[in-house]
């Protein structure tokens, strides 16, 4: 008889072949205490963490673990229901509110995660007969989101506006709506959309509208840290903006925000909403002061910044293969996935944390050492994480022992 | 059976056209070539030849219809489909 999991046989052959050898298995990583946004413990080693998304450091922040410890005490740790049911709390219709001010928008929902955000959002605002055209390097939400819509669903070139002119163009004769989506910062690679351009050809078309994921992004640009479109000069142009909670702003839960009229009717037909308990008291707490540090945050952007050049500058001095430009993702690409789990072996027993990026998740097939960076690290911890990239790589003859710049004088 | 469904011989000549520089397998392309067990594709291969395909006829092929879409014949189906949709 078959095993229910046969189909899957290729894949564990696969899994198995990557992480042949010794050594620790990437997709377990266990921390066994935290001792700040930026070092970890596993057993007894100490560990610098490159790899947690949490850009601005905001995880520990005072003023939102006070107001985590006070919901907590005053609401208990959970609501056990979702919105619809048991689960609005006042802090729930505080942190929405927050939201609308923080975007300047007439609208808010807050979702129990961001995927859930985007799932949630995505099956429901275009219908039989619409269009969703969206950017082939989405995230894994974004593309079960749009699958569970009953829109026609059309992908366009990565970063590519010309290619999504010429898609709209195509369907200039039918009547449905046209949603482009696309992300403020994509997460594999950390580049940027070009949300100018592509706000231009949303204009070109007739009942096009424009929805961004900025879960990267939110925190991390703008002068306010409204992500993306406060940076680009375009919040007026993206009708609806989706983000989280769980990087920048350091805690878990999504969101979008939106001034489209009846925006709140979603609250209504959106399943990932009405059928998944809400955020616990404490995280909703967490979530609403830290945005307020997001808006004030200019100078953790700054620090922030100063860091993704300094690791930059350092990882290809070496001589290291670098798909990102300056960002606060930057990623290495290894030849190849058993090489890529060979570096993130030696980066994890030398005391660096990165993520382990493989194909199909990642663009061009690349295989990647995927840093990101906080506001909080410091000039040392940099300099000692591009040490240890640098004998690694030297150990798996991945870069020259020489150095690349020779210093004069 | 020659249904009235049949792809026509053009639109299977310009889809083995297109097909030529993705044949990285060098199987004989025929109507019952699949994309996944004798191309070799992956998910990124097939965006790119779906555009090729978009692109050559002038259509949108919906992502929602890759599922239903296994063999050259399947695509030249769906092709024609939308053509004729388009056309209206």
């Amino acid at each position: 008889m078959a095993g229910i999991f046969d189909r899957f046989s290729n894949l564990m052959a696969q899994r198995d072949a990557i992480l042949a050898g010794d050594g620790a298995d990437p997709f377990q990583v266990k921390f066994d205490e935290v001792i700040s946004q930026t070092e970890a413990m596993i057993g007894n080693r100490r560990i610098i963490l490159c790899g947690t998304n949490n850009y601005l450091g905001l995880t520990f922040a005072p003023e939102a673990l006070k107001a985590a410890h006070d919901a907590l005490d005053a609401f208990g740790t959970g609501t056990t229901g979702s919105r619809v049911a048991n689960g609005t709390y006042v802090g729930h219709k505080e942190l929405e509110r927050t939201l609308c001010e923080f975007f300047n928008k007439d609208h808010a929902i807050v979702f129990s995660t961001g995927f859930l955000a985007n799932a949630g959002v995505l099956s429901t605002l275009m219908g039989p007969g619409d269009y969703i055209l969206m950017d082939a390097d989405c995230h894994a939400s974004i593309y079960d989101g749009v699958r569970a819509s009953q829109a026609e669903i059309i992908r366009f070139k990565h970063n590519d506006a010309a290619d999504l002119d010429k898609r709209l163009a195509r369907l200039a004769d039918k009547p449905g709506n046209k949603l482009i989506v696309i992300e403020g910062i994509y997460s594999m690679l950390g580049d940027k959309a070009p949300m100018k351009d592509i706000v231009a050809v949303k204009k070109k078309h007739a009942n096009t509208f424009l929805l961004s994921d900025e879960a990267h992004s939110v925190g991390v640009l703008g002068r306010y840290g409204r992500g993306l479109p406060e940076e680009a000069g375009c919040e007026d142009d993206v009708d609806f903006i989706v983000g989280t909670f769980s990087k920048s702003v350091g805690t878990v839960g999504g969101f979008v925000v939106s001034s489209y009229p009846d925006f709140g009717m979603l609250r209504l037909v959106c399943r990932p909403y009405i059928f998944t308990a809400s955020l616990p008291p404490s995280v909703v707490a967490s979530a609403t002061v830290n945005l307020g540090l997001v808006k004030n945050g200019g100078a953790l952007r700054t620090r922030l910044m100063r860091n993704a050049k300094v690791l930059h500058a350092g990882l290809s001095d070496l001589g290291l293969k670098l798909a990102s430009d300056i960002s606060p993702v930057i990623a290495v690409v290894a030849p190849d996935p058993q090489v890529a789990v060979a570096f993130w072996r030696g980066l994890i027993d030398a005391g660096v944390y990165v993520n382990l990026a493989l194909p199909p998740a990642t663009p061009y097939g690349y295989s990647l050492l995927r840093c990101s960076l906080c506001a909080a690290h410091t000039e040392e911890q940099l300099l000692e994480v591009i040490g240890i990239f640098k004998d690694v790589a030297l150990n798996l003859g991945l870069i020259e022992r020489q150095p690349r710049r020779v210093a004069v004088g | 059976m020659a249904a009235s469904g049949d792809p026509s011989p053009d639109t299977l000549a310009a889809l083995y056209d297109l097909l030529k520089p993705f044949n990285k397998t060098g199987v004989d392309l025929k109507q019952g070539t699949r994309f996944s067990e004798d191309l070799n594709f992956d998910s990124l291969v097939v965006m790119e030849f779906v555009a090729t395909v978009e692109d050559h006829f002038d259509i949108s092929v919906p992502m929602n219809m890759l599922p239903d879409i296994a063999n050259v014949a399947e695509l030249a189906a769906a092709v024609e489909k939308i053509v004729k949709a388009d056309k209206g």
